[in-house]
């Protein structure tokens, strides 16, 4: 991969004429118009798995006047092709230009920014990828499979002064119920907060199928094990119980990640610890189900789906009214896009910065990792690592396939 | 129960009921506290995998060695690092087992591969943090494949110390064949440095990728990092 300079559309376009030495035409959709910016002044953008969630995110970036959608990559050829006759028509030319590798896209130059839409096994190493080749990215949850990679992936987005954005629209927009009058003190100190939300990732061992569908399967599967191809296997719809690849775990934290960047997400916006990571989790075993409750540093309990609770449930502090805080927001106008391009153009950190992101994804990757050892667990934030437990430690991350690495 | 799991191993293909191997898993879990069930479940572990397996029964059985392997697992694993269909699960494996003997089967095995394969163990060991590679890993940083030079750069920032700084910045003065993944590892090497106090390390390594030579992107990393290492100071 080539090594790539952060320039931008406008440097581009500042030196362009002079590079070609020759006359062009500057058409009227370059120069702008009241009502969309001259070309110079746009957001360049391109697109990386452009599946169900990713085509929701390609047409609220083409919905704005303010971006100019230029490339897209999918290992599928149906999607590539369908996804590029979208952007076409909307600008009403051929220009947009399709690639079944993501790492030629992040090598174009013109490029400010990626969405990245692909099942989650793909995250970090695109996302880090984009941030070593100069993009600013907005990922689509949950960012991380691992716990080892969401610290990669923040480091890479400082190393590079990078905007780097999570995709859970639901943080802010499901939750306003509960999350102003905390912010607003009304609840006193809360003590807990409920989250209801599953099942877990399994083990995916579905039968040998004819490829129905021309797709480039190694780059499907990418750093996940080696598996021959099935239909489910690699399905975008939205199942997390058996029929998609979000059921899996080599692909997927399952509907605790799935789900959980919106309640987990929510959660822990509600009780302001979006900066935070819990440090101990417990574990228990009733009649009336498995439950997790989850320590902050703070006194603060996050249970999961603890038994005959509702989702959201808050226990606070009857009688005791807190100061009131302002509620975080998006910037810019257009929901978390287009506070994503807001944050491009003025390099502030996102609504849901990539280490917030991180630490909710967190939350989810602890619990299926206390699930699956069911035992209580207890996490050094600052190290990384599960305290006194080498065993828990080897789920911290796992080896990926050549040639993928982090 | 965990007798009719390893039968139902023996025959363990694509499709088959995951149901069949649950004893095995129960017997991984329950190893936490039991470390007689854990060396019990190991050993019978080592023996399928050393016996006739399906592709899909090993990479189950290397999943499962993840968990519970110790330096018993190490040999079985090693043998498997230089074969096409077997190193990832291999590896899924030797990267998280935590004793010194599964890195040096990692070590030694690089001289066995080449392409693909010898990109996945350099991966392992960078993810392992292993010391003890970083000379080999520095040589490597001038491979003719492209791929096994750049994963070599980015493994030496993983590891991110001293020694693994001094090999990416001789190979930076060299002709790179990879410079992106080579300032990559130094600037991860430094955020190791700045972070463990070593100040006027970070500092040298920031300032020379803040020269003009580099690209703006590069320069401008390096220039956060100095402004980090100032305010450290200060």
């Amino acid at each position: 991969m080539s090594l790539t300079t952060n320039s931008t559309r406008r440097d581009f376009l500042k030196t362009a004429g002079a590079a070609f030495g020759v006359p062009y035409i500057i058409t009227s959709a370059a120069l702008g118009n009241s009502e969309r910016p001259p070309a110079s002044d746009r957001i360049v953008v391109g697109g990386i798995g452009i599946g169900n969630m990713g085509r929701g995110d390609q047409g609220a970036f083409l919905g704005r006047k303010d971006v100019q959608y230029v490339a897209l990559s999918d290992v599928r050829e149906e999607v590539r092709e369908k996804s590029k006759a979208v952007v076409d028509k909307h600008y009403n030319n051929g220009d947009c230009q399709t690639y079944n590798d993501f790492r030629e896209l992040l090598a174009r130059t013109d490029l400010d920014a990626v969405h990245v839409a692909t099942p989650d096994h793909w995250h970090s190493i695109m996302v880090i990828e984009a941030c070593r080749n100069g993009k600013d990215v907005y990922c689509q949850k949950p960012e991380t499979l691992t716990l080892r990679e969401g610290p990669l992936m923040i480091a890479a987005a400082r190393r590079y002064g990078r905007v780097v954005s999570g995709g859970s629209q639901r943080v802010l927009g499901d939750y306003r119920k509960y999350v102003d009058p905390a912010w607003a003190g009304e609840f006193g100190k809360i003590k807990s907060i409920n989250v209801n939300v599953g099942p877990l990732p399994q083990l995916c061992n579905l039968p040998v199928e004819e490829m129905s569908e021309k797709i480039d399967w190694d780059l499907w599967l990418g750093p996940a094990p080696w598996a021959p191809y099935n239909s489910k296997r690699c399905s975008g719809s939205f199942s997390i119980n058996g029929s998609s690849w979000r059921s899996f775990s080599d692909y997927s934290g399952g509907g605790m990640t799935d789900w959980g960047a919106h309640h987990f997400g929510g959660a822990t916006f509600i009780c302001d610890v979006r900066d935070l990571q819990p440090e101990e989790i417990t574990y228990f075993d009733e009649a009336e189900g498995k439950y997790l409750a989850y320590r902050y540093p703070n006194g603060l309990v996050i249970y999961h789906n603890r038994p005959k609770t509702e989702n959201m449930y808050i226990e606070g502090t009857p009688g005791e009214k807190l100061a009131p805080k302002a509620v975080p927001t998006y910037k810019g106008e257009g929901g978390i896009y287009g506070d994503f391009i807001e944050c491009v153009k003025t390099r502030e950190k996102p609504f849901r910065d990539i280490e917030s992101a991180v630490n909710t994804a967190v939350l989810a990757h602890l619990g299926n990792i206390a699930y699956q050892l069911k035992r209580s667990l207890k996490w050094d934030a600052a190290k990384q690592e599960f305290v006194g437990d080498a065993e828990a430690n080897r789920f911290v991350d796992r080896a990926r396939r050549e040639p993928w690495q982090i | 129960m965990l007798d009719t799991a390893f039968e139902a191993l023996k025959k363990f293909d694509w499709g088959s009921d995951l149901a069949e191997l649950a004893a095995i898993e129960d017997a991984a879990i329950a190893g936490h506290a039991n470390p007689e069930t854990r060396e019990e479940l190991e050993n019978r572990l080592i023996s399928a995998l050393n016996g006739e397996l399906t592709r899909d029964a090993q990479d189950y059985v290397c999943r499962k060695l993840a968990m519970v392997g110790t330096v018993a697992s190490v040999p079985a694993l090693a043998g498997l690092l230089v074969k096409k269909e077997n190193s990832h699960l291999a590896r899924f494996a030797l990267e998280r087992i935590p004793v010194a003997e599964a890195a040096q089967a990692l070590r030694e095995a690089l001289s066995h591969v080449d392409g693909s394969l010898k990109v996945g163990i350099i991966s392992s060991l960078g993810a392992r943090r292993d010391s003890a590679a970083v000379a080999t890993l520095g040589g490597l940083i001038g491979d003719r494949d492209p791929a096994i030079a750049r994963s070599a750069a980015l493994a030496l920032g993983t590891i991110g110390n001293a020694e693994s700084a001094q090999a990416l910045t001789a190979a930076m003065r060299t002709s790179p064949i990879n410079p992106q993944a080579i300032i990559d590892g130094l600037l991860s090497c430094a955020e190791a440095m700045l972070v463990s106090d070593q100040r006027a390390a970070a500092s040298a390594i920031y300032k020379t990728l803040a020269a003009d030579s580099h690209p703006r992107l590069v320069r401008l990393a390096a220039t956060r990092g100095l402004l980090s290492c100032g305010s450290k100071q200060a």
